[in-house]
């Protein structure tokens, strides 16, 4: 990631060559809060910040590290903030803002969306952001494009003075390629101070300049590097392609032959649009067909220039049902576009195999004491005389809303939003609602997005309880610091954030319970519920995965008495695998009994608590 | 149909649940809170035991009966009949705790200390206010015991748990029809493939009831009037003082019961058994015609089997109790006040399915109930 060693070919990750553009840009800042896919970037420029003279940090929420990316410019440095779709939508009114008022020191946004919402709650398309705050977008195709376009934007940043949005998706953060390196300079360049009379300031009368900017943008994409045409030179039919479609529709034509008319245009500066260019293949087409991660973002533009050129253009595309509306796009549903637009047959779509995979629910993992949490939350529910109403939020425990957590939740939007959810309804109790209200957050979502919610419910007295899945780990996303931690992205040890104080101060009542001491928990958590006000009840047990990395000695050997166990039998129907769900519990078949997977099994002994007729046995070693 | 979803279908949502606590102590899925019955996961087996003992679900009552009392024994007012009597504990220290005449208490301890129980499944009423189920082995655990309760524990699930526990081999159970009906459904064995010890269900003493009380809304009218803490006694006089009496200390507090009968279970309007039919004996406090205090601090007991004959009988030859004659009205009396019960219970029921014929639960059992 450091080699100076200029012509190198390197195989590379997509996040990795963010990270390698990141370096050959000279960055003197870089910000981030983790999301997936693009979580590995900072984590990598953590690690190699010192060495690069660079600061980098794991930011609380993503308005921080956009924030902190403008102070940075401010000062002439060149600052990268690396969010996923979430986080861009998250800073919206910071990037407009930023966007206003304009940057100094290069600064580029790389946002990664998640098509087909692999590990996110939702798809959403991060371009609308570029149009909507009016700054220039790119969208890499390729490794080397992904490597190349990073120090790309930073001169187009500094060029306009304005920041630049990188969109990525899933496919290009997490596939590889090679990349031929470039060379690094041999530090960042020195930061200037800040005038008296320098201006980062959102005003009204800074909109028309921006929207210069962007105008004097245009006439540069003309000719930008990043947009390529293959194809007679007056294309009847054309594709129009960006990010990942580039590829899959490469590889269409490629594989159904008979593409010899079409004309296709990658392109790789898709805001502002350069409409000269697109129009010189645009002008002799009578199709066009669109290929695009998520929204038919390219596919309105497009068809809006054609509209203004008055060109009588049949579009395919997310719109018209070539392509389906929502989704991520491969090579089969790009192939079935391409085909509509060549005519040429497509081939018979022969499956590898016809064995169906089994349908599997993502779940926690083994060992995980959220599982135990809303174990116990459902039965403290259950034992309501109404039960009451539970508001989850972003983490893993979003996982609670499926059997791991016992289907536990009933709204959620948001990262952050269960306290305020949860606040409405608090307020509501008074007013004849006549239910319990719960919600819950993560240790690093407490950071992240619940304090200002938090102080909100408390000031107002809402009824309700708050539980605070302590688990010490930003899990979901691969164990990054976060402030409850005591580390820092560069490795630095500093003083750990108190939640207890921190919740002590805002002034609610609060209570510590351990998930995995079943019975007590249980009672504190019926005791909280009981209480009127603004309750919080930390949950706290370490991430098992965390666990499972610090520890160094055998763990606890925890096993079923098969002669004990009553099986499917009336008593227990196979509770510990069916209802309590561990995936360290399951099923032998042969025997019809319980059985315990010891590859899986952490050893936390929680089913054994909870077996009803005492057949899990836990067995030496070191307790998890 | 799942279990769970069985008896939240046809008992809970319906209305007719008892809180006998039939289902509990059997699986992780069943549990009670303030005497309501709570269903904490679903369990996906077709049958089990929860719905097999519950009294609430649809049984022969007439194929159970003829399962374990002789048929030229039962009255079809009161049931299985082998003789009332009136009596009371001859030691005047369980009378002064007792909810009448302390005779169930007498008897109980009694059939602990001569062997007739090995331990026994009583209700410990702590005042009346968050009575709970208790497992006693000795006449002192008994005596704890005394007294009684308007809300009703789920006392079964100890049961359950201690049949489970295949450590006593004869055990007493005391309760309401409600749980007494489950006892006898327990002991018909109804699921083979699990008996859960039921052979070690030792001697059956039912209590005479006319319903229990919502137990939140009991608990809220107590605290209206007293310190729920405080209170050691609730009483129900006869119906013309139309009160319900609370004893706080020396102290009795009275309380109108036009604001005790709508705290009335739901499910006590869809039950047809006041003198508990499933048992070998059945207590109740005695209420002469003429006048509360003539009877005051007596027991009618209903003899209904050998065994409990022969228990009555050793409390007599022991002097455990004292005697008094049953006037000649007082057979003819409880069997009003029984058949009284039944044609409430009846109608409640046609009102809740809709139909004459439609005796919910009651349905099965052709014979008992179908001239009324």
């Amino acid at each position: 990631m450091t080699a100076n060693a200029p012509g190198q070919v390197c195989l590379m990750q997509g996040n990795e060559a963010i990270v390698r553009g990141a370096v050959e840009a000279g960055i003197h800042f870089a910000a981030s809060y983790p999301g997936s896919p693009s979580s590995q970037v900072l984590g990598m420029l953590g690690k190699i910040a010192r060495e690069r003279s660079f600061y980098a940090e794991w930011s609380t929420n993503e308005v921080c590290a956009l924030q902190a990316c403008c102070g940075a410019s401010l000062a002439n440095g060149r600052a990268l903030c690396v969010v996923k779709q979430n986080g861009l939508l998250c800073m919206a009114d910071a990037l407009h803002c930023a966007a206003q008022h304009g940057v100094k020191g290069g600064l580029v946004i790389v946002s990664s969306d998640d098509p087909s919402a692999h590990s996110s709650t939702n798809e959403f398309d991060s371009r609308w952001q570029a149009m909507s705050a009016g700054i220039p977008l790119l969208e890499p195709t390729t490794m080397q494009e992904t490597k190349d376009m990073i120090p790309y934007a930073f001169e187009l940043s500094e060029k306009t003075g304005q920041i630049v949005l990188v969109r990525v998706t899933t496919r290009v953060c997490h596939g590889r390629g090679n990349v031929i390196l470039a060379p690094l300079p041999e530090r960042p360049r020195p930061l200037e101070r800040v005038r008296e009379w320098d201006r980062m300031v959102c005003v009204c009368y800074m909109h028309a300049p921006a929207l210069e900017k962007l105008e004097s943008l245009r006439r540069d994409f003309e000719t930008s590097p990043y947009n390529h045409y293959a194809g007679p030179e007056k294309p009847k039919k054309l594709i129009i392609a960006g990010g990942t479609g580039c590829l899959y529709g490469q590889e269409a034509l490629r594989r159904l032959g008979g593409g010899e008319d079409v004309g296709f245009l990658a392109l790789g500066t898709l805001w502002p649009l350069p409409e000269d260019y697109l129009l010189n293949y645009m002008r002799p087409a009578e199709e066009v067909l669109i290929l695009e991660e998520v929204d038919p973002f390219l596919e309105r533009a497009v068809e809006a220039l054609a509209g203004r050129e008055r060109l009588s253009l049949r579009f395919l595309g997310r719109s018209d049902g070539a392509l389906p509306q929502i989704g991520e796009l491969d090579p089969d549903n790009v192939a079935a576009a391409v085909a509509k637009l060549t005519g040429v047959a497509l081939p018979e779509n022969r499956p590898a195999s016809t064995l169906e995979l089994p349908v599997r629910e993502m779940s926690f993992c083994a060992g995980c004491p959220h599982r135990a949490t809303f174990y116990l939350l459902k039965r403290a529910m259950r034992q309501e005389k109404h039960p009451g109403v539970v508001v989850g939020d972003i983490g893993c425990y979003f996982m609670a809303g499926q059997s791991a957590g016992q289907y536990a939740y009933q709204v959620c939007n948001c990262m952050g939003s269960g306290v305020n959810v949860a606040e409405g309804l608090g307020q509501l109790t008074n007013y004849g609602l006549d239910q319990k209200v719960v919600t819950m957050c993560g240790d690093s979502t407490f950071f992240h997005t619940i304090l200002p919610g938090l102080v909100n419910a408390t000031y107002h007295h809402a009824n309700m309880l708050l539980i605070v899945l302590d688990n010490s780990a930003t899990a979901m996303t691969g164990f990054q610091p976060h402030p409850g931690t005591g580390l820092t992205a560069m490795g630095e040890h500093v003083k750990a954030m108190d939640i207890p104080k921190i919740l002590d101060a805002v002034g609610c009542k609060v209570e510590v319970a351990d998930p995995f001491d079943v019975v007590e928990a249980e009672k504190i958590l019926r005791r909280l519920l009981d209480q009127p006000g603004m309750n919080v009840l930390i949950m706290r047990q370490p991430c098992a995965t965390l666990k499972a990395k610090e520890r160094s000695k055998k763990p606890v050997r925890v096993y079923v008495d098969q002669d004990v166990c009553l099986g499917d039998g009336c008593g227990c129907d196979r509770f510990c695998s069916r209802v309590w769900g561990c995936p360290g519990n399951t099923w032998d078949f042969q025997k019809n009994k319980a059985q315990i997977d010891p590859v899986a099994c952490v050893g936390c002994g929680v089913c054994a608590k909870l077996c009803p007729s005492g057949a899990i046995k836990v067995e030496g070693g070191e307790e998890a | 149909m799942l279990s769970t979803i069985a008896l939240d279908t046809q008992v809970l949502r319906p209305g007719l649940c008892t809180g006998c606590g039939a289902c509990q102590g059997l699986c992780p899925y069943w549990g009670s809170v303030d005497g309501r019955t709570v269903c904490f996961f679903d369990c996906e087996r077709r049958d089990g035991r929860c719905q097999r003992f519950c009294p609430r679900m649809p049984t022969d009552l007439d194929a159970l009966r003829r399962q374990f009392f002789p048929a030229d024994s039962i009255l079809p007012e009161i049931g299985p009949f082998r003789g009332l009597y009136l009596t009371r504990a001859a030691d005047p220290g369980i009378r002064a705790k007792a909810q009448h005449g302390g005779s169930m208490t007498a008897l109980v301890e009694l059939a602990l200390a001569e062997g007739f129980l090995d331990a026994a499944v009583l209700t410990r009423s702590q005042g009346g206010l968050n009575p709970e189920g208790v497992l006693a082995t000795t006449p002192e655990e008994v005596r704890v015991c005394s007294g009684s309760s308007f809300q009703i524990p789920p006392t079964l699930a100890v049961l359950n748990q201690a049949l489970q526990e295949n450590r006593y081999h004869s055990i007493g159970v005391v309760g309401t029809p409600c749980k007494t009906l489950a006892v006898y459904k327990m002991r018909a064995n109804p699921l083979p493939d699990n008996d859960n010890h039921a052979g070690n269900i030792g001697m059956v003493f039912g209590l005479f009831c006319g319903w229990g009380l919502d137990w939140v809304g009991l608990k809220a009218l107590a605290a209206m009037h007293a310190d729920p803490e405080a209170v050691c006694h609730i009483d129900i006089p006869p119906s013309k003082y139309h009160s319900m009496e609370l004893q706080q200390g020396d102290e009795t507090i009275s309380v109108n019961l036009d604001n005790v009968t709508p705290l009335v279970r739901s499910g006590c309007h869809y039950c047809a058994d006041m003198t508990a039919e499933f048992a070998d004996l059945s207590i109740g406090g005695a209420r002469s015609a003429d006048d509360w205090e003539i009877d005051k601090g007596w027991n009618q007991v209903i003899v209904r089997s050998e065994k409990g004959e022969q228990l009555l009988d050793l409390a007599q030859e022991k002097g455990v109790l004292e005697f008094k004659d049953v006037p000649e009205t007082g057979l003819e009396k409880l069997k009003g006040a029984s058949l009284g019960k039944k044609r409430t219970a009846l109608k409640n029921l046609r009102q809740l399915t809709g139909s004459i014929q439609d005796l919910g639960y009651l349905t099965p059992s052709k014979d008992l109930f179908q001239n009324m």
